[in-house]
């Protein structure tokens, strides 16, 4: 470690790197110390080269800032802007004895902004994060928001890339992929845009899967079984079959496998009142079809956030 | 940049890997650095090797035979094998001008621009120890990680590529599939027919320059590793069954 800096208490861990708070001798400034053990068989692991050669070209200010790399023989260093805290940390110190707690609306608004503005410029870029949850969107005390986790995060749109199915925390992970799918595109982190926005709004991961199967059935359970009616192709998915056949047989009943209402459902678990503008957008973040997803820039556009983009310039 | 030159690209990209790839990326390797010995020559009267230098130059294999080797045993992607072509360009821009290595330094060179290409171009690739296996021996697990450590720090962690580039660095291989396409526009009607029926509308008219080479994948026994991808990722083999359909 260079001797600029000064290491200070754990911060936590991330996918594939330890993180501790660092303290910048020469300019008194906190950084986060990203500190990823080298393990000799693998090499440098290709996470890191691919969270540095991204982070290094996205400079947003709902991005976090990756400052300086340090790459010794045993030892790779990222040094980023310092964060106070992540959303998931934020939103366990909330919870009242065991009943998690959502966060007031024009916070989740503010936080859903931030981390559609980020994403966006991600995508503008042709950069999929793939790994978007709670814990990966780092807070501070002024109310920023800032996606901080890019080891899985891939360029896309170049015919170069192969990809693969075992991506994205699976609480968050779209049903498209879920089914096998490979040819994801930008839509993969809208979908996770919009289980991040549910669980903001109650407190509780919307689909608290405990495998592949059950994070599918969870999801078919409230948005409903999708048919080639609805999304056009899904049969072609590998695992749609087998995910059909197994939700037909929980589910013989077919007028009970229809979409659930939303609004009623996340109601429960939030004080304030819900508007269908806000149940709106989720819907559109939350479309089984990946094609009929909205875009994060179209989600910006989206009457819930009018008071961001309405505001008057004097 | 017109659109030919990006369908041209995609061809390529989703084409087998071909000796004239093989040349190309040689001839890219090469002009990265000078290397100094009389090892190129056919005859080399040994003069005093450098110290560093662990092997006779009758142990190094030539840089067309290394490459190779390494792309029978990955059964590398072609885009992944061809995309070492914008590291290497790279590698030259930062490197002095009178920059001179040993033979075996092209060697390292390839490799680590190989190592890196497959780990940030796919999401599963092999880990350095299997790359040190792939060298026959050439090269120790110490030398490869310091070889890769080394690149990613002259090419200061730059690995994102973007087509533009791409195309302008593959020019040479591009240009003749341009070409090619242009007089396949005549029979171009052929081509329509299996198009419209399953496959996919990125693959152009110009990929004919499949299988017009020796396949170096094929002469090792095809490895399925994914047999589950659909057409649209692996045009490539599902037009040769075309082609053969055809009659090409």
């Amino acid at each position: 470690m260079s001797s600029q800096f000064k290491q200070l208490e754990k911060l936590g861990n991330g996918t594939y790197a330890t993180v501790y708070k660092g303290l910048n001798k020469t300019t008194g400034v906190y950084v986060a110390l990203k500190e990823v053990k080298l393990d000799s068989e693998e090499g440098t692991p290709s996470t890191a080269i691919r969270e540095i050669s991204l982070m290094k070209e996205l400079k947003h200010e709902n991005i976090v800032r990756l400052y300086d790399v340090i790459h010794t023989e045993n030892k790779l260093t990222l040094v980023f802007e310092y964060m106070d805290n992540d959303l998931k940390k934020y939103m366990d110190s909330l919870t009242v004895g065991n009943s998690p707690q959502g966060l007031e609306l024009h916070l989740v608004k503010y936080f859903q902004w931030q981390l559609l503005e980020g994403l966006a410029f991600c995508h503008a870029n042709k950069i999929l994060n793939r790994d978007l949850k709670p814990q990966n969107l780092l807070i501070n005390k002024k109310g920023q928001l800032k996606l901080g986790d890019f080891g899985l995060a891939r360029a896309f749109g170049i015919p170069v890339n192969t990809f693969s199915s075992e991506v994205v925390t699976l609480w968050y992970r779209a049903p498209d992929v879920l089914m096998g799918s490979r040819t994801y595109t930008t839509s993969i982190d809208i979908w996770s845009c919009g289980c991040i926005l549910a669980e903001m709004i109650t407190g509780k991961p919307l689909f608290p899967g405990t495998n592949d199967e059950e994070q599918l059935k969870l999801i078919f359970e409230m948005m409903g079984m999708p048919t080639e009616a609805t999304w056009p192709g899904v049969s072609q998915l590998p695992k749609y079959a087998a995910s059909s056949a197994s939700f037909q047989q929980q589910h013989p009943n077919a007028a009970l496998q229809g979409p659930k209402d939303l609004k009623e459902l996340l109601q429960v678990n939030c004080k304030e009142k819900l508007d269908d503008v806000v149940i709106n957008l989720l819907h559109g973040l939350l479309q089984l079809n990946p094609d009929m997803r909205l875009s994060a820039k179209q989600a910006l556009h989206h009457t819930w956030f009018a008071e961001y983009y309405q505001r008057p310039t004097n | 940049m017109s659109e030919q030159y990006y369908k041209a690209l995609n061809s390529l990209m989703r084409s087998n890997v071909t000796e004239d790839m093989i040349t190309f990326l040689c001839g890219c390797t090469n002009q990265v650095i000078k290397t100094v010995t009389t090892s190129e020559t056919k005859y080399p009267s040994p003069p005093n090797s450098p110290d560093n230098e662990k092997f006779s130059n009758d142990n190094l294999p030539s840089l067309s035979r290394f490459i190779k080797k390494l792309v029978r045993y990955t059964n590398v992607y072609t885009p992944t094998l061809l995309t070492t072509a914008v590291y290497l360009r790279r590698l030259k821009a930062v490197l002095p001008r009178d920059a001179t290595g040993v033979p075996s330094t092209t060697h390292r060179i390839f490799l680590a621009c190989l190592i890196l290409s497959a780990k940030n171009h796919n999401d599963s690739s092999p880990l350095n120890k299997h790359w040190t296996k792939y060298t026959d021996g050439l090269f120790t697990l110490e030398d490869v990680n310091l070889m890769e450590r080394q690149l990613l720090q002259l090419l200061n962690w730059n690995m994102v590529v973007q087509q533009e580039e791409l195309i302008d660095t593959m020019q040479s291989l591009i240009k003749p599939i341009i070409s090619k396409s242009r007089q396949n526009n005549m029979i171009s009607n052929v081509y329509k027919m299996p198009r419209n029926e399953s496959y996919s509308s990125n693959m152009s008219s110009s990929s004919t320059l499949v299988g017009s080479q020796a396949d170096l994948r094929r002469l090792k026994e095809p490895i399925m590793e994914e047999p589950q991808l659909s057409s649209s990722t692996r045009t490539g083999w599902n037009l040769e069954q075309v082609m053969s359909r055809y009659g090409f």
